[in-house]
């Protein structure tokens, strides 16, 4: 291996852009880099320019980051300021549309809770700090002369990726750290776990707008699984002409599963026996004999009548089911939240995927997607198993020192972990945060961050769309607070603190960044070398990754279904939402005061309870209900419908905030506080769904439960007017 | 007007298109909203919110209706409650969404009953309303039959933005103060751009150009905005795709019941019956079962 390879390798590391291999060895690369190249001048973009007029809004493309999706947007910029953000139309993963969270990225930016200067806790209160005194502390705790020992320090962070993700790796390399943790309440990790046992590919691209029949378990598509913008879109094109039919099973209506054309009640932890009876009814009814031979003896156990019976469904909804997703190929199968949220998730969601494998869905609407070139910069996709690795840790006192950025499991982890308690195990605490959160508030040093629309970045969405992507983040605007910075200006000093040579010619991110971008593998030979520009108009730069084949690999499982629990004999379901979604949107008014798409409540939790289950107790709209699980008990107001299953409660998270602003304080309650710490024993995910409740009167709420409308029918008023399938194709067929 | 009058007159003031307003419009906004389509996931109406600087007025305001959101999903249940054996146990067919935002009536029930003619008829087709002149008398709002005009209760530029989040307001159009009336104005101040900007440039307005900003963002494309006006200039002989899906549909301007050919079509307009002749079509929701 000659000099020159060793510089190139160490320099592509550097840059974020190693493990791109063979494929891409051809380019030309440049071997070296003199310091000079690395201290641009930051120009700012929004001094003024010859197209810049006073009173015309400019648009500048970046990246959305209100959830991991990495939707590419625009943003409106006018004397100054941003004002308002839409899709970009060029982004593969959107292409121009934004969701609710998306739009109120303008909230999270101009809220008027923002931390604007470090604080450092003395005398057990946090207080206002200088960026001196905030790295002074940081030298002294973990610089290179802190005898600070890198086993000792970890990262918790939400998904993360692009340089970012290099950023880190690099200071914990630096450290000699080499715990990352990856926390998300709202994820698909049991599915990513099955994905890469039975087909090879732990992201597999699922083509919603190819298939002409869905069957989802629980995956709550249009709102909060997978990339949920991406998929809206693919939906629209599945609506059309021939309409693809949704049917969707679920202890409690998600968005998707308003939206369906059949929803099904199914009993929370039984998912995966209702996969096996539709294979069993496909076998025995339609001819199928392509079950894999693992599991034949368990689809033959399961029955019509005693999948009927498990289930809470009748037979004719699960012939039906049967009936459409054989007739109307390709079909698709999906799991989500609460389907792989039990102790038997894995073997749930092996169960559905197993459904993909009969009906021949691979290769037409369950696609291998694309391997992209750069391992480095690849997402780190939050789970649940980090959480409970973090808890168990604490309680070891593992740590000395614990950096948080994008997460906050002091709010989202079960009372049961506690967290609280294990992060007084740990000596220092750096927070980087945007606002004063649970997590936050425990911090020993918070590190005020800039906004997403302030900040640079780099984002690799782990569901990539229909091209591969690097999604460019650049800021819309200064920054409204001086004393807060950048994410990876953060990093960039934290790595100068440990003497980190390779990146001691970066004066700040935006330098780095470019370097990085115009040094990209692949990308040397378009504009003379120039990416940049390209990269800020696009919002993203094409990457050709290498397509990735599913290939079925059928696995052992076995079937098993919740007991039954007298004690406690209700299932609660705490639903996540496309709006306040873990609970870090809860500090926006506008998504506050946007109702809830299936109860219509405004500024509040609620407890959804199946009309009979409340006429057996005597509940009517707006009471007061004590939910107790073994962990402990909440209380919040009924809202009584039947979009929720009789041996289930739903509680929606978000809500309950302590300490994260004037918007979210005293707002509801947080049901994950009573979860139990039960876990899939497979991948060892929270089972979140899993926890059962009792529920009883606690009298009358102090506040009524506000909701919009007071009509839940249309009273013979055609306003929402719904005609059948086969009228639809009959008029707009080959629409 | 004499009963005698009235009553005699009573067959035309009830079947017939109500003449008024422009008649020699120069642009027909009109939209077409798919039922199919709409997934009630409120993207519009918070892209709304940001464009149109609509404050946030809290649960106590919400609860006494005074909230003031110009696009609404509405949500609607088969059947909400338990019943005879034949109602089922669960919402087995999903909910109805319904996004609602002001129908432009071109017959507008707002429009007559304004005192002061603060809300009138614009040569766009668009109803209009005029904030300096609005005096609160609230009578266009009680006698909207769609209940989507909201009324200024308080001044919420006092409270509804604090700073920094008043940066964010829209330099386009104004906050509107306590006791002005205000509603959805099809994103007006995008239309007066971008008309602005075609007559710069000596064009017509081209379809597609002009996105409101709840079409502009809606993932799953349930929104569509165009000039339903092609009849006028030559240049539009071309019709734009919202006026082509109202031809579909068999859907047309200046009636109260229309004679579809074929019923099955799923344009509607809703409360067409009352002779509001709005500007919005709707598409039916499609269910498998």
């Amino acid at each position: 291996m000659s000099l020159n390879n060793i510089k190139r390798r160490k320099f592509l590391k550097i840059m974020g852009w190693s493990g791109a291999g063979a494929t891409l060895a051809g380019c030309d690369m440049p071997t070296t880099m003199t310091v000079q190249e690395g201290k641009e001048e930051v120009v700012s973009y929004l001094s003024p320019e010859e197209y810049v007029i006073p009173g015309v809004g400019v648009w500048y493309a970046s990246t959305c980051q209100q959830c991991a999706a990495g939707c590419g947007v625009h943003g409106r910029v006018r004397e100054g300021r941003v004002l308002k953000l839409e899709g970009n139309p060029s982004a593969a993963v959107n292409a121009g549309k934004l969701c609710q969270m998306g739009q109120s990225a303008l909230q999270t930016h101009y809220n008027p809770d923002r931390i604007t200067a470090p604080q450092i806790r003395s005398n057990g209160a946090l207080s206002s700090a200088s960026w001196d005194e905030a790295y002074d502390l940081l030298k002294k705790k973990i610089g290179a002369d802190s005898g600070l020992k890198g086993n000792r320090a970890a990262w918790v962070t939400g998904n993360v990726s692009g340089h970012q993700s290099v950023l880190i790796d690099a200071h914990m390399e630096a450290l000699g750290s080499s715990k990352h943790y990856t926390h998300e309440v709202i994820n698909d990790s049991v599915w990513q776990a099955v994905s890469k046992d039975m087909l090879g590919v732990a992201n597999p691209r699922v083509r919603i707008d190819k298939a002409q029949a869905i069957l989802s378990l629980g995956a709550d598509f249009l709102g909060t699984w997978g990339s949920p913008v991406q998929n809206a879109v693919e939906y629209g094109s599945f609506r059309d002409s021939p309409r693809g039919a949704l049917i969707q099973a679920e202890p409690t209506m998600s968005l998707t599963g308003s939206n369906a054309d059949l929803w099904l009640p199914v009993k929370p932890g039984t998912e995966g026996v209702l996969a096996l009876g539709i294979a069993n009814v496909l076998m025995s009814n339609h001819g199928v004999k392509n079950i894999p031979s693992q599991f034949k003896s368990l689809v033959k156990q399961y029955t019509l009548e005693e999948t009927s019976r498990i289930t809470g469904l009748t037979g004719e909804h699960i012939l039906f089911t049967a009936k459409t997703l054989k007739e109307r190929s390709p079909s698709l199968v999906l799991a989500g939240a609460s389907a792989q949220g039990h102790e038997n998730g894995y073997e749930i969601v092996a169960a559905a995927m197993m459904l993909n494998i009969v009906l021949g869905n691979l290769g037409k609407t369950v696609e291998g997607g694309t391997q992209l070139p750069f391992s480095q910069m690849m997402a780190s996709e939050g789970n649940t198993r980090d959480l409970l690795a973090l808890a168990d840790d604490l309680g070891a006192s593992k740590y000395d020192v614990l950096f948080f950025y994008g997460t906050n499991p002091v709010y989202s982890a079960p009372e049961a972990l506690k967290i609280k308690d294990g992060l007084k195990n740990v000596g220092f605490k750096v927070a980087f945060s945007m606002f004063n959160d649970e997590t936050t508030a425990e911090a020993d040093l918070v590190l005020p961050l800039a906004s997403s629309l302030e900040d640079w970045g780099t984002h690799v969405a782990a569901k990539q769309g229909a091209r591969s992507e690097v999604s460019i983040q650049q800021p819309l605007m200064e920054k409204i607070y001086p004393e807060t910075m950048g994410f990876g200006d953060i990093m960039l000093s934290l790595l100068k603190m440990q003497k980190v040579d390779a990146y001691a010619g970066f004066n700040d991110y935006y330098s780095y960044l470019r370097n990085a971008v115009n040094n990209m593998p692949g990308f040397m030979a378009k504009n003379g070398g120039e990416a940049w520009k390209e990269a800020m108009q696009a919002g993203s730069l094409e990457v050709k990754g290498r397509s990735l084949n599913v290939s079925s690999k059928a696995i052992s499982i076995k079937m098993s279904v919740p007991a039954d629990d007298a004690q406690y004999p209700l299932t609660l379901i705490p639903s996540a939402r496309l709006g306040l979604w873990d609970g870090r949107h809860a500090n926006l008014p506008w998504l506050q005061e946007a109702p809830d798409q299936m109860t219509k409540v405004v500024w509040d939790s609620w407890v959804e309870i199946h009309p009979r289950t409340a006429a057996k107790m005597g509940v009517k709209e707006g009471d007061l209900i004590n939910v107790a699980s073994e962990q402990g008990t909440i209380k919040a107001k009924a809202y009584i419908y039947k979009g929720v299953n009789q041996d289930s409660i739903a509680i929606p998270i978000g809500q309950g905030h302590k300490g994260y602003g004037r918007y979210a304080d005293g707002v509801g309650v947080n049901p994950l506080q009573i979860l139990n710490p039960a876990v899939d024993k497979k991948t060892g995910e929270l089972a979140m769904f899993a926890t059962r409740v009792k529920i009883s009167k606690a009298g009358s709420a102090k506040d009524k439960l506000v909701r919009m409308g007071g009509s839940e029918t249309q009273v013979g008023r055609k306003l929402a007017a719904t005609i059948s399938a086969d009228v639809f194709e009959r008029t707009e067929g080959d629409a | 007007m004499s009963l005698s009058n009235l009553l005699g007159d009573w067959s035309k003031y009830r079947k017939t298109h109500e003449e008024g307003g422009f008649h020699d419009y120069e642009h027909m906004w009109g939209m077409v909203i798919d039922l199919n389509k709409c997934i009630g996931c409120n993207a519009c109406s918070v892209a709304c919110y940001a464009e149109n600087n609509l404050p946030v007025v809290g649960k106590e305001k919400f609860e006494k209706g005074q909230a003031m959101h110009w696009l609404r999903i509405e949500r609607y249940w088969d059947e909400p409650d338990l019943g005879e054996s034949r109602v089922s146990e669960y919402q087995h067919h999903g909910a109805s969404y319904v996004p609602m935002m002001c129908q432009q009536c071109n017959a507008a029930t707002c429009e007559p009953v304004c005192p002061v003619a603060a809300t009138y008829h614009t040569p766009d087709g668009l109803n209009a309303q005029v904030y300096n002149r609005c005096i609160g008398s609230r009578y266009c709002s009680n006698n909207c039959p769609y209940r989507l005009r909201y009324f200024n209760f308080y001044s919420y530029y006092e409270d509804a933005w604090p700073a920094p989040l008043h940066m964010q307001l829209n330099p386009d159009l104004s906050v509107r103060d306590k006791g002005v009336m205000e509603k959805c104005t099809f994103c007006v101040q995008r239309i007066r751009t971008v008309k602005d900007k075609a007559k710069m440039d000596d064009r017509p307005v081209m379809d597609g150009e002009i996105q409101t900003a709840c079409m502009q963002t809606c993932p799953t494309t349930a929104i569509k905005f165009g000039d339903m006006l092609n009849l006028h200039s030559p240049e539009k002989a071309q019709p734009t795709d919202v006026s082509q899906l109202w031809r579909k549909h068999q859907v047309e301007l200046g009636k109260h019941t229309q004679n579809k050919q074929n019923k099955d079509l799923r344009g509607y307009r809703i409360h067409e019956g009352l002779n509001t002749d709005p500007c919005v079509m709707f598409l039916e929701r499609v269910r498998e079962v």
